[in-house]
């Protein structure tokens, strides 16, 4: 360790701080933390934190006393801020920051009453701007916390002007209580266009025997607790072999499935947020669809039960989605209406909150049922090579590359052709039907995209994303459509629903009528674009590598 | 990234003390904030404690090798930068007539800090010069203070006029600015200029011995005097704007 510096007998430690002139310094210093990107850490483990105080003070920086600070790092389940490369931070102290780092020098910071849970409880501003995108209708959740004794010290020039600062952390704790790695944290603050005051305050906390490290406080609890920041990655894309034996590979994917089930059920439980159990269910689907693609490479034995049950899973699954995709829409929906309507809708938006309380509660119910357990228990164990003598198909062990380039262009024929049927009088169930299609297709290169190339999958996905959309507004139009008149019929005659209600209700469902018969007119066109020689291109050089 | 300039034709109406004070409420509620002193008086450079220098001169920043980032420091109110300004700011208008294209200068750049900051500030001089017309070709919105006086008032339909002869003219963001409610001629100007102006915002910054107090204390009031009048007041006036600007 390197000789400390001597400490000062006079120094004076104080929450208040002043400027050499002996004016009181601007109020934002003393919150003045440690700006969460690009930090330079540096720690301790001998140094008293009292010492290191005394050191800075001796040194020209003002020091705060030592305070308890508790901060916490929010993010979505998904990690949806940490791949954006942005931070929140909240720090709880005399009052509650939101500090939010990344994309720019400079954190934006903003005072609260309490924690935002979603986008929509941040003021309106461009903090609110920037983050609701990334949010969505994602929950904010704490991923990490650290408490810590805090002091700041800050280092002024000639003009009284912050030019470097130090945050300390003493005897930071991690989430359950236990003692961080490191005893002492000094987190220098930078500030922007004073380089050489950054260099002198690293400098000075090297020459008292700290260790520089990258990342701050809530880094080093993460790496203590072995919490990964980027959150739950629920891609139905993992790494596969096409020379694998195709057997191996449709279980993995399904495992990655079953994964990503289990993962969305606790927040689907608790509702956090509607993404868990949306995630869930295209869970649940993708599973359904492979189970059907693998029909001659997976055990016969027990196939058809699980593909029932899966089944059963989704239709539970269903009303509660319903709602939350209403839930979600709604403000889309209701801002072509004039102002006046668009209130007298108000039992409307009643009926559905309390439709949807209802049906989370039975859902709760049915995800903590012993046939739900059964169900994953089972399935588990059916995806377990070990588990057992399983008998299995002649084409089990045909290369996995082969088998998923077939079933690709077997799913883009049967596509295809019930596609070119559909003429401008086909029934609605034909659509529907070709919008199962093409999620079948979709759902092949998502689950089974490690085997194709990345620079190929993107093209053609596009391609028949464009084609989905158009289905998807169609169902959706029509399915809101009827549920619409069906909950007319129920709030008719219920206590606080006026005439205002219902014929805003109507003025409501014809335009999703008015959007679905758009969507419909839109179709020949949509599948004629899909229906080309690109599209053919573009799906033979995905699959030319593994066929 | 927005661009918000404060401006008027005429001086000592508050512009300096708004860009300052708003800068420091929209740094506090979560906005990343660049203020540019524009004025060679320097005086929102002083407020926020940073020298008064622009490296290498106005000339060399507005020519094709300047860049703004080089000019950058990091006030002590979190979230906010300060471009300084200095005495060499009063040749601004000549530096930008030897530009080909003078009036999208400033604009131009700006455009080397867009995704670093989500608002800048631009503390403007007063009068209608080159500089002004780039600093309309660089902003989205004007922010007017307005003494409810009838000279102020006259001025203010000055601007307006002006701007009506502009191909893309910022918006209009008129308030109310060294208010003192116990005069009647204020009460008077300030109705009947809402009555002509339904746009003007409704918060009126006070005529405050508080804001005076920020050149002793080189600091927005929000910073000193948190729980003032003036202090609210500017807190109030940024959030009307904010929820304007980012509805």
């Amino acid at each position: 360790m390197k000789e400390a510096v001597p400490l000062s007998p006079d120094v004076h430690l104080d929450a208040t701080f002043r400027s050499p002139d002996g004016r009181r310094a601007p109020r934002s210093v003393l919150h003045n933390g440690s700006a969460a990107m690009d930090v330079v850490t540096y720690t301790g483990d001998t140094l008293p934190a009292q010492h290191l105080a005394s050191a800075l003070a001796g040194a020209g920086f003002e020091v705060s006393r030592f305070r308890p600070v508790e901060r916490t790092l929010l993010d979505t389940f998904d990690g949806r801020l940490h791949a954006a490369g942005v931070r929140l931070e909240v720090r709880a102290g005399a009052d509650l920051q939101l500090i939010v780092s990344g994309g720019g020098p400079t954190p934006a910071r903003l005072t609260v009453e309490r924690l935002p849970a979603v986008a929509g409880d941040l003021p309106a501003g461009p903090l609110r701007a920037r983050l609701a995108p990334l949010l969505d209708v994602r929950a904010l959740r704490p991923t990490v916390r650290v408490a810590s004794l805090q002091a700041d010290a800050v280092r002024r020039n000639e003009e009284g002007k912050a030019v470097v600062g130090v945050a300390l952390h003493d005897r930071p704790t991690g989430e359950t209580g236990a003692p961080l790695s490191a005893l002492l944290m000094a987190e220098i603050v930078q500030y922007e266009g004073y380089p050489r005051a950054t260099r002198q305050g690293e400098s000075l906390l090297g020459s008292l025997g700290l260790t520089r490290r990258e990342g701050d406080v809530l880094d080093l609890a993460a790496e203590d607790a072995g919490i990964d920041l980027r959150g739950f990655v629920g891609s139905p894309t993992i790494r596969l072999d096409p020379s694998e034996h195709a057997v191996a590979g449709f279980r993995r994917v399904l495992a990655n499935l079953a994964d990503t089930i289990e993962a969305n059920r606790q927040g689907t439980i608790d509702d956090i947020d509607p993404e868990f159990l949306h995630d869930l269910r295209v869970a649940v689907r993708r599973s359904r669809s492979i189970l059907s693609h693998g029909k001659q490479v997976l055990p016969a034995d027990g196939r058809d039960h699980f593909r029932a049950e899966f089944r059963w899973l989704g239709t539970v699954t269903s009303p509660l989605r319903d709602l939350d995709v209403y839930v979600i829409e709604w403000p889309g929906y209701v801002a072509t209406l004039d102002p006046d309507t668009a209130a007298a809708l108000g039992p409307v938006v009643d009926h559905i909150a309390a439709g949807r309380a209802a049906e989370h509660g039975t859902l709760v119910g049915q995800l903590g049922s012993a046939r739900y357990q059964g169900l994953m228990t089972a399935w588990r164990a059916w995806l377990d090579p070990d588990a057992g003598k399983t008998k299995l198909p002649k084409k089990s062990n045909r290369l996995l590359g082969a088998v998923v380039a077939a079933r690709i262009g077997e799913a883009q024929d049967q596509l295809l052709l019930r596609g070119r049927a559909i003429g401008p009088s086909t029934a609605a169930e034909e659509l529907h039907e070709l919008r199962k299609d093409a999620k079948r297709l979709r759902y092949l290169i998502e689950c089974f995209g490690g085997l194709l190339p990345a620079s190929a999958r993107k093209p053609f996905v596009q391609r028949l994303k464009a084609l989905q959309d158009n289905l998807g507004e169609h169902q959706d139009t029509e399915v809101h459509t009827a549920q619409l008149k069906a909950m007319s019929q129920e709030l008719h005659g219920s206590p606080g629903v006026t005439a205002a209600t219902l014929l805003a209700m109507g003025r409501l469902t014809e335009v999703f009528d008015r959007r679905r018969v758009e969507a419909r007119n839109q179709f020949a066109e949509r599948f004629a674009n899909y229906d080309t020689k690109q599209t053919a291109r573009a799906l033979a050089e995905l699959v030319e590598t593994v066929s | 990234m927005k661009v918000l300039a404060t401006y008027s034709i005429k001086g000592g109406v508050g512009k300096t003390t708004s860009a300052v004070n708003l800068a420091r409420e929209a740094g506090v509620s979560g906005s990343r904030v660049l203020v540019w002193d524009l004025d060679p008086q320097g005086a929102a450079t002083f407020f926020f404690r940073i020298r008064a220098k622009v490296k290498g001169g106005t000339e060399r920043l507005v020519s094709s090798k300047g860049d703004l980032l080089e000019h950058v420091r990091a006030s002590d109110i979190p979230g906010v930068h300060v471009v300084p300004a200095d005495f060499s700011l009063r040749h601004l208008d000549l530096h930008l007539d030897n530009r080909k294209r003078p009036t999208e200068r400033l604009a131009a750049l700006l455009t080397g800090v867009e995704g670093r900051y989500d608002v800048a500030f631009l503390d403007c001089p007063p009068s209608i010069s080159l500089a002004s017309e780039s600093v309309f070709g660089a902003a989205d919105a004007l922010l007017v203070p307005v003494i409810p006086t009838t000279l102020s008032s006259r001025t203010l339909h000055q601007l307006a006029s002006f701007l009506a002869t502009q191909d893309h003219p910022p918006d209009l963001l008129p308030y109310f600015s060294m208010v003192d409610g116990r005069k009647r001629l204020h009460r008077e100007v300030m109705a009947e200029l809402r009555g002509e102006w339904p746009h003007v915002l409704a918060t009126a910054i006070p005529n405050a011995s508080t804001i005076e107090r920020m050149g002793p204390e080189r600091a927005p009031v929000g910073e000193y005097a948190p729980s003032s009048l003036a202090a609210k007041a500017f807190g109030d006036l940024w959030a009307e704007m904010a929820a304007r600007l980012w509805p």
